[in-house]
């Protein structure tokens, strides 16, 4: 059956994310969903053994990030890097990819301009843009008029705020204060006071997901605004592993996202089946897993593509336009941004048989990066 | 109005917390001379300890609280005798920041092996959950209980310095060490009476502020320069300076956020050059520190 | 044996180990890269630290300043190595002749804040300022020209170690020469007895303040040279830690001797490369034992401790 050379080489993919610190969670879903994926699609492709090594990279700093990268490539000599937790730490590495022409596969990291940095990038995430359009279409048809958007100061806040602003306000709507929070704000409570001096009807909120979105949500409805305010956001805000501590101060939010843990299809219950059996529970599974899981499948592809050789170019050519199927839903790489065109789902985070979860509500399709390329 | 009186009382509330973790390291340092970088990290070790009894031993908040505190002081007065005792007076500075530099990380270490890195919560007993209504404000209850302590910590504090016999011995063991040996004060057993209360309230400041300061292993690092400004601020030593200082900048940092949210770093630090320009020994100044 | 010529010993063995890290690992020169480039930062602390007794945890603002400043020229003005070089040594100068001038007059628990405080504006300042400095995703397009118009500076870093090593051999020559001149005593004598300097017609306050200074070109340096061989400027370098790290590797290695300042930062970040991999809370509580250890029993640090190893070496070669 196989027709390549008695041994092939070993393809090494270096994956840069948190692995300690506070983001710890992410980056162990990011670990979790590689090898799941390689529990249910084997360790090779194409005949060649793919490799995954990790370096820790626990909070947004890019010049360690590029430093990880450089000796990854270097000494490790990774034929591809990804992962990416946060949008500087995937910036930092550009320079890299392109003198040594190795392609990066992007799990998380959300900010549009990421892949207009070099034609090396894919994403298998989402961004801002491609959340909040349909979001902020949504909002106007419930009714709303006056929002006020308070996101956290770096580059998915940003462009977070500008999707919003800019569809919301197209659409007839008032954004009637936007508020930009420091990255590391913990105590928000002038935050707070702000957004209902605002006098607005609804909140659009984004932060980066974990210890900061649960410190938001939880100060939201400790400051008696969640009866007086409706709460919209990416699906940042309402990330599964945090559901048990947010409690009842999640019940109720609406969110856009393109992966629920409850969404309804067989894949994806295959997909949580494998993690309670490989990890004993599937507490943590959040959009970070289907991320590296997709991410993973975009690996594997091209590594055929390629031979197992290393052709960035080539291998980056080779899975432009290519579709398949989720664990969130139907997905294709667009040729254009490189990042992925999916279905964002709108949901409603309720208890169901006690335990919280996102359901989705209604499914805006084949949604594209809207903010790649703006304005250029 | 309602506006300037909602960002006071959330000012004043984060200042209550800054003041409860901060008094502890103004006494030490008053008193001992010691320049404890630690202190963040028994605020930590306080905090973390009431959570585990709280979640995973199911404690009632009141008891999982004061056996946190009571632990936190058990397994710092070892290490007053073993290590600050080598460092205490103005001469070794370096020496006592390097110390308890090293001895942070090392509680970080230690906390993140025993804890792991995820937020840990404290789960509040039902007084002190849900929203107080001060007129058009509304306040987590939780936060209107802090600033209750507070007042009682300042007058308590108050207090035992200004009409007990231990307090006479402490402040004049602060304005002369070697006078008040030689008046017969058992200044040893003083300092490690003056480091236990000053773990203890730090335990208690980060059992409480663990709704505003998260729990997490990197809290000691994080959050040791505002506790320094509190006592740089407010003077080395002076329970009331300290108060002073931990409003000031509280109420400062809150306005801040609120009306310029994206310069919302800049007001704490700015306040604090500024403070520091016009009374460089801190609000109520003893000696330099 | 002649200062002088101890002191041009020392130059050249740290050329000759540098030289031979070269050879010995060339997989890791990013890594060996930045080791140089920091020894050169902690350097300029232990001038500032170890010869005027200051002690200061704002040195990160004199470092980023000079990364950020030879950064932001590199990527609109002037792509030279060597002119990226002198602003950012002289962007960390001005900055430490400014700040200086402010807050030098305080001592002990005041002065620490303070360049705590001069530290954390800038950073936000740089934070802020994202249209110029990148904010939090970091200024890069540094893309330095060859040096001397030959050598570029590609992937794998042989060019931005060489480069790093020159300028760390020559900042440490230079280093020598300034403690060793009529100034570097004067700064001795404040740190022993400000009070006696002043009654003997010095000024305390200018000498600290003209050390700083020249501590804020070293460091500008360092940044710079971080910047030009890294090719990127992030928010870290103006980062409370980073004064914080310097602090550490200076004690480790061995405040007041120049050479401490290298061995310092070579065993603190070879051990943090080594043990981070593994889990960073073990390098954690690593460093924080060394650092304990350190200040109970071997005050002065490495060079201290390996002084006197060679004292007792000397002392029974004497007797033999």
């Amino acid at each position: 059956m196989a027709t390549g050379p008695a041994w092939a080489a070993t393809v090494k993919v270096g994956v840069i994310g948190p692995f300690s610190g506070p983001f710890a969670t992410a980056g162990q879903t990011f670990k979790q969903a590689v090898e799941v994926y390689q529990a249910m699609h084997g360790d090779s492709a194409g005949g060649n053994k793919i490799e995954f090594v990790y370096k820790d990279l626990d909070q947004a700093n890019p010049a360690q990030s590029k430093a990880l990268a450089q000796e990854l490539i270097v000494k490790e000599k990774v034929q591809y890097l990804a992962g990416f937790f946060f949008t500087p730490d995937a910036l930092a590495v550009a320079p890299l990819m392109d003198e040594a022409k190795v392609p990066c596969v992007i799990f998380n990291a959300a900010t549009s301009a990421i892949t207009e940095k070099s034609p090396l990038y894919v994403r298998t995430s989402f961004t801002l843009w491609q959340a909040t359009v349909p979001l902020a279409q949504h909002v106007y048809k419930t009714g709303v008029r006056k929002v006020v958007t308070a996101v956290s100061d770096y580059g998915p806040g940003i462009d977070g705020e500008a999707a919003f602003k800019t569809t919301f306000e197209k659409a007839g709507g008032q954004v009637v204060d936007s508020i930009r929070m420091p990255l590391k704000s913990t105590d928000f409570a002038p935050f707070m006071q702000r957004i209902r001096d605002s006098g607005a009807e609804a909140i659009y909120a984004f932060l980066p997901a974990g210890p900061t979105t649960l410190a938001f949500t939880k100060a939201f409805a400790d400051n008696g605004l969640k009866d007086k305010i409706k709460f919209f956001g990416p699906g940042d805000i309402t990330q599964e592993p945090d559901l048990p501590a947010l409690g009842d101060a999640a019940v109720g939010i609406t969110t856009a996202f393109h992966y629920s843990r409850a969404h309804d299809s067989d894949l994806n219950r295959t997909f949580v089946a494998k993690h309670k059996e490989k990890f004993g529970n599937a507490d943590t599974v959040t959009f970070t897993s289907v991320g590296a899981y997709d991410g993973t499948h975009l690996i594997y592809r091209m590594v055929e593509a390629t031979g197992g050789k290393p052709d960035g170019a080539k291998a980056v050519e080779a899975v432009k336009g290519l579709s398949w199927e989720s664990p969130r839903g139907p997905l294709t790489l667009d040729p254009d941004s490189r990042t992925v065109v999916q279905n964002i789902y709108l949901r409603v985070t309720e208890r169901v048989n006690g335990a919280l979860q996102n359901t989705e509500k209604e499914t805006f399709a084949a949604q594209p990066d809207y903010g790649y390329k703006l304005g250029k | 109005m309602q506006t300037v009186l909602g960002i006071a009382i959330d000012g004043v509330a984060y200042g209550m917390i800054l003041f409860i973790i901060s008094v502890g390291l103004s006494v030490t340092l008053g008193l001992m001379r010691v320049v404890n970088l630690a202190h963040g990290a028994f605020a930590m070790v306080g905090g973390y300890l009431a959570s585990f009894a709280a979640q995973s031993l199911g404690l009632p908040f009141e008891a999982a609280a004061a056996g946190a505190i009571l632990l936190t002081v058990a397994l710092a007065l070892p290490l007053e005798r073993l290590l600050y005792h080598r460092i205490y007076g103005s001469a070794n500075e370096l020496a006592q920041v390097l110390l308890t530099i090293g001895l942070t990380f090392v509680v970080v270490a230690g906390i993140n092996y025993l804890f792991g890195p995820t937020l840990k919560r404290i789960p509040l007993p039902d007084y002190m959950e849900g929203v107080v209504n001060l007129g058009p404000k509304a306040i987590p209850t939780h936060r209107a209980f802090v600033i209750a302590v507070g007042i009682a910590a300042i007058a308590g504090l108050w207090w035992l310095l200004e009409r007990t016999d231990f307090g006479v011995k402490l402040r004049a063991a602060v304005d002369d060490p070697a006078m008040a040996a030689a008046l017969g004060i058992r200044t040893e057993r003083l300092y490690a009476a003056t480091f236990a209360l000053g773990v203890g309230l730090a335990a208690l400041g980060g059992i409480l502020g663990a709704e505003l300061l998260p729990l997490e292993p990197y809290y000691a690092i994080r959050y040791i320069v505002l506790f320094l400004a509190v006592v740089a601020v407010g003077g080395a030593g002076s329970v009331f300076g300290s108060a002073g200082a931990a409003l000031a900048l509280g109420i400062i940092d809150t306005a801040g956020k609120y009306l310029i949210p994206d310069f919302g770093e800049f007001f704490f630090y700015a306040a604090m050059i500024l403070i520091l320009f016009r009374w460089p020994n801190g609000f109520f100044q003893r000696r330099p520190a | 044996m002649n200062p002088h010529l101890r002191d041009a010993a020392g130059a050249a063995l740290l050329a000759a180990a540098g030289l031979a890290a070269f050879w010995l690992f060339p997989e890791d020169l990013g890594l060996l890269t930045r080791i140089a480039a920091t020894a050169l930062y902690v350097l300029s602390l232990d001038l500032v630290l170890g010869y005027c007794g200051v002690a200061t945890l704002g040195q990160a603002a004199l470092f980023g300043t000079g990364a950020y400043a030879a950064g932001i020229a590199a990527v609109h003005l002037v792509a030279e190595p060597m002119v990226l070089l002198a602003v950012g040594g002289v962007a960390g100068g001005l900055m430490a002749l400014a700040t200086g001038a402010l807050i030098l007059h305080a001592h002990g628990l005041t002065l620490l804040m303070l360049t705590i405080a001069v530290t954390q504006i800038a950073h936000e300042v740089a934070n802020k300022a994202r249209w110029i400095t990148g904010g939090s995703d970091g200024l890069s397009g540094i893309a330095p020209d060859p040096v001397l118009g030959l050598f570029r500076f590609d992937l794998y870093g042989r060019t931005s170690y060489l480069f790093a090593l020159a300028v760390l051999v020559v900042g440490l020559l230079v280093a020598q020469r300034i403690v060793r001149s009529p100034f570097g005593l004067a700064c001795r004598g404040v740190r022993e007895d400000a009070l006696r300097v002043a009654a003997l017609g010095g000024s305390p306050r200018r000498t600290l303040i003209g050390m700083y200074t020249i501590s804020g070109v070293f460091a500008g340096v360092a940044g710079a040279l971080t910047a030009v061989s890294t090719g990127i400027v992030g928010l870290d370098s103006l980062s409370f830690s980073w004064s914080a790290e310097a602090l550490v590797m200076l004690v480790l290695g061995g405040a007041g001797r120049l050479y401490g300042a290298i061995i310092g930062t070579l065993a603190f970040m070879a051990i943090h490369h080594i043990l981070a991999a593994t889990d960073p809370f073990h390098w954690m509580l690593f460093i924080g034992l060394f650092l304990m250890g350190v200040v109970l029993f071997a005050p002065g640090g490495i060079s201290a401790a390996i002084e006197r190893a060679a004292g007792r070496l000397r002392r029974a070669g004497a007797r033999a």
